[in-house]
């Protein structure tokens, strides 16, 4: 117990928090329906089909996921909108906040800032968004798009041709395909160490589940959020003596680890197949 | 002497060699009845050792009336025994059915058990191995070792791992019993009771046997079409005017038979989960290439995980019997009849729809030039990012380690 008692600060509201959730469920299952069909030549691929049933329920699974992608697609919509409202800016204005989740000149300087401060310089003056997390978010749009656009032709083939040269849907293959693989591979490696398996967050961050981190998390993590917070009088507005409850603390280590540990296994496997076929390339 | 008695004498002498040639003429029906064998064989403790073994030499008289030699007597096999009288040699020189079964056993001579049998191979199987002794029964008699239903077993005595003859001679085929059982035949003959079914003979004839590797055998790759006509002719027909006839393609290259497709003792059912997982691979024997691209697309895919038979196989597309190449009006994927092809499974399907590359694959440039440079601009992207965030991660590890030290020093 601490003499001086530990505040807290609201980083993920209830709403950001249930879309993530939707997200880390509909991308996990997604990922390791899809995958399996991807490398179905993997011994590692057969036992995914056979846990879930088969094929056809890999397949199923993944298009009730895709329903459920669109759906948080639309969720983020509206979450976008109630900011932008909120916060009284001009729609340009809103886009390009400099404290808002569009990368910019500044995140170019703290780039180049952090690659030093690896090498041993200061480190950066981080603000709400740091561009690692910018470039996760920016998936939303660019994944989204290019994965669900190229699916939905998948998913529904003859009305596509009806549109499209039938031999499209083999470049939404390739597409569809590739850019998972980048997107899973993406998440379950440089996501995953970027928020949770680096060892100043390691095993996990839960703070995307809990929602609240402490005030001297904030103030040492994202000095300039904390400057400008104190400076324009909010952060004793949004302060808070409330700590996350132990039990949903508990339920977001363990569900947290969980995942991270699932999508971990996939992209091992996956690994080591590329490694399988690069070898067997030469 | 008179002459009346010289003429009398005469005629006493003729009187004898009459009656003399009479009783050896009809010799059996005077010398020895099956009674007379029956008088020591009847009798079931009767037997001899032989090779340190036991040989029961009891007839069931009973039995034997029920047989097709039952009208035989015994001698007219054991031909020794008829001219010995009450005690014949031992032992005897092996019954031979060919004095009477003249013609199958000229047959048998020049099969394979008949030619192992002339070399001495002591293994190899004799008329009594399979129709057995005395209880030789008509083959449409359900307890003849030659009735359908009792084949598989008679010829799987020794065709079968384990049994004497694989001690001395290699299997070919290994488990053919089992898969025989298993195939669409074994469980027509074994689950259905289907006495028509192929059983072993149907196919490998039964006093014909020859290896697969010798020309005139009917298990020959060359005649094996003409064996299997004698049960499937509408395949056979459809099959003729194929492009894998020899009627139709003429080539140096090997034209495929009915068992390079369906296998021979395994085959199965061809709505079975087993036959269509396999189609790719057996149609890819030959269509290599073809096989492969069709792998890596969904169908193929698909097809490699549990619950893959349902996906579209080569002859889903293709079909089987009467497989034409594409330009040909009749085939399946000839433009005239795609749409139709693909709504067995696509309803609605359209001729846009029918341009998927379903042998697609990203590696021929010059065939797929759009799917190959998809793929690499894509693999381009996936290696650029992977980089970059591969490296910038890499290189945050020991800072975030310094960090985590630091903090946790500052905490105590």
């Amino acid at each position: 117990m601490s003499k001086t008692p530990t505040m807290y600060v609201e980083r993920f509201s209830v709403f950001q928090r249930f879309i993530h959730l939707l997200i880390i469920i509909s991308f996990l299952t997604l990922a390791v329906t899809g995958m399996a069909l991807k490398f179905a030549m993997e011994g590692w691929a057969v036992q995914i089909a056979d846990l879930f049933g088969g094929f056809a329920v890999l397949g199923a699974l993944h298009r009730a996921c895709a329903v459920i992608t669109f759906f948080y697609f639309f969720l983020t919509m509206i979450l976008l909108y109630t900011t932008w409202k909120e916060s009284k800016k001009s729609l340009f204005g809103f886009i390009f906040d400099p404290e808002g989740l569009v990368p910019n000149l500044t995140d170019l300087k703290e780039m180049i800032g952090t690659l030093k401060w690896f090498f041993g310089g200061k480190r950066p003056y981080y603000g709400h968004w740091i561009y690692w997390e910018k470039f996760d978010f920016m998936a939303v749009f660019w994944g989204i798009a290019v994965i669900g656009s190229s699916g939905l032709a998948l998913w529904f083939p003859v009305l596509f041709s009806k549109y499209f040269p039938g031999y499209w849907l083999n470049i939404a293959t390739i597409i569809h395909s590739d850019e998972a693989l980048l997107a899973a591979g993406f998440i379950f490696t440089i996501h995953f160490y970027n928020t949770h398996l680096r060892p100043e967050k390691f095993p996990l961050d839960p703070v995307i589940f809990v929602g609240s981190i402490s005030v001297d998390e904030l103030k040492h993590e994202r000095p300039r959020e904390y400057d400008l917070l104190v400076a324009s009088g909010e952060l004793d507005k949004l302060i808070t003596r409330r700590a996350p409850t132990p039990w949903l603390q508990r339920m977001a280590t363990v569900f947290g680890i969980f995942i991270v540990t699932t999508g971990s296994f996939l992209v091992v496997s996956i690994i080591i197949t590329m490694f399988k076929y690069i070898q067997g390339a030469h | 002497m008179s002459h009346k008695d010289t003429l009398l004498s005469r005629a006493g002498t003729s009187l004898c060699i009459l009656l003399i040639t009479g009783v050896v003429m009809t010799g059996s029906a005077f010398a020895l009845t099956n009674e007379d064998c029956l008088g020591c064989h009847g009798d079931k403790s009767m037997s001899t050792q032989k090779d340190g073994k036991t040989i029961s030499l009891y007839v069931d008289d009973e039995t034997y009336k029920q047989t097709v030699h039952a009208d035989n007597g015994c001698v007219s096999c054991h031909v020794e025994a008829e001219v010995a009288g009450d005690e014949h040699p031992f032992p005897m020189t092996p019954v031979n059915c060919e004095s009477c079964h003249e013609k199958i056993g000229a047959i048998y001579e020049k099969s394979a058990h008949g030619i192992a049998r002339a070399k001495g191979d002591k293994l190899a199987p004799f008329c009594k191995d399979c129709h057995s002794q005395h209880d030789i029964l008509k083959p449409t008699n359900p307890r003849s070792t030659t009735y359908p239903l009792n084949i598989p077993y008679t010829c799987g005595r020794c065709h079968q791992e384990g049994s004497a003859m694989t001690t001395t001679h290699e299997l070919n085929k290994h488990n053919i019993t089992q898969n025989y059982s298993m195939s669409v035949h074994g469980k027509g003959l074994f689950e259905s009771g289907l006495i028509v079914t192929a059983v072993c003979s149907s196919c490998h004839t039964s006093h014909n046997v020859q290896k697969a590797s010798v020309p005139t055998s009917s298990v020959n790759r060359d005649n094996i079409i003409n064996t299997c006509n004698q049960c499937h002719v509408g395949i056979v027909e459809k099959f003729k005017k194929s492009v894998h006839s020899p009627l139709v393609t003429k080539t140096d290259k090997k034209l495929p038979v009915c068992i390079d497709c369906h296998t021979d003792h395994s085959i199965a059912q061809v709505h079975d989960k087993d036959f269509r997982l396999i189609i790719a691979k057996q149609c890819g024997n030959c269509h290599e290439h073809n096989s492969e691209t069709y792998l890596e697309t969904y169908h193929g895919r698909a097809s490699m995980l549990k619950g893959g038979e349902r996906t579209a196989k080569c002859s889903d597309c293709h079909g089987s019997h009467s497989i034409m190449p594409a330009q040909d009006p009749s085939s399946k994927i000839n433009t005239a009849n795609i749409v139709k092809t693909c709504s067995q499974c696509h309803p609605n399907a359209n001729l846009s729809f029918t341009t998927y590359l379903t042998h697609a694959t990203h590696n021929d440039k010059d065939k797929y030039p759009y799917l190959f440079y998809t793929f690499w601009a894509m693999t381009g992207l996936l290696v650029g990012t992977f980089g970059f965030f591969g490296m910038h991660t890499i290189l945050w590890v020991p800072r975030s380690l310094i960090e985590r030290l630091k903090a946790m020093t500052k905490g105590h």
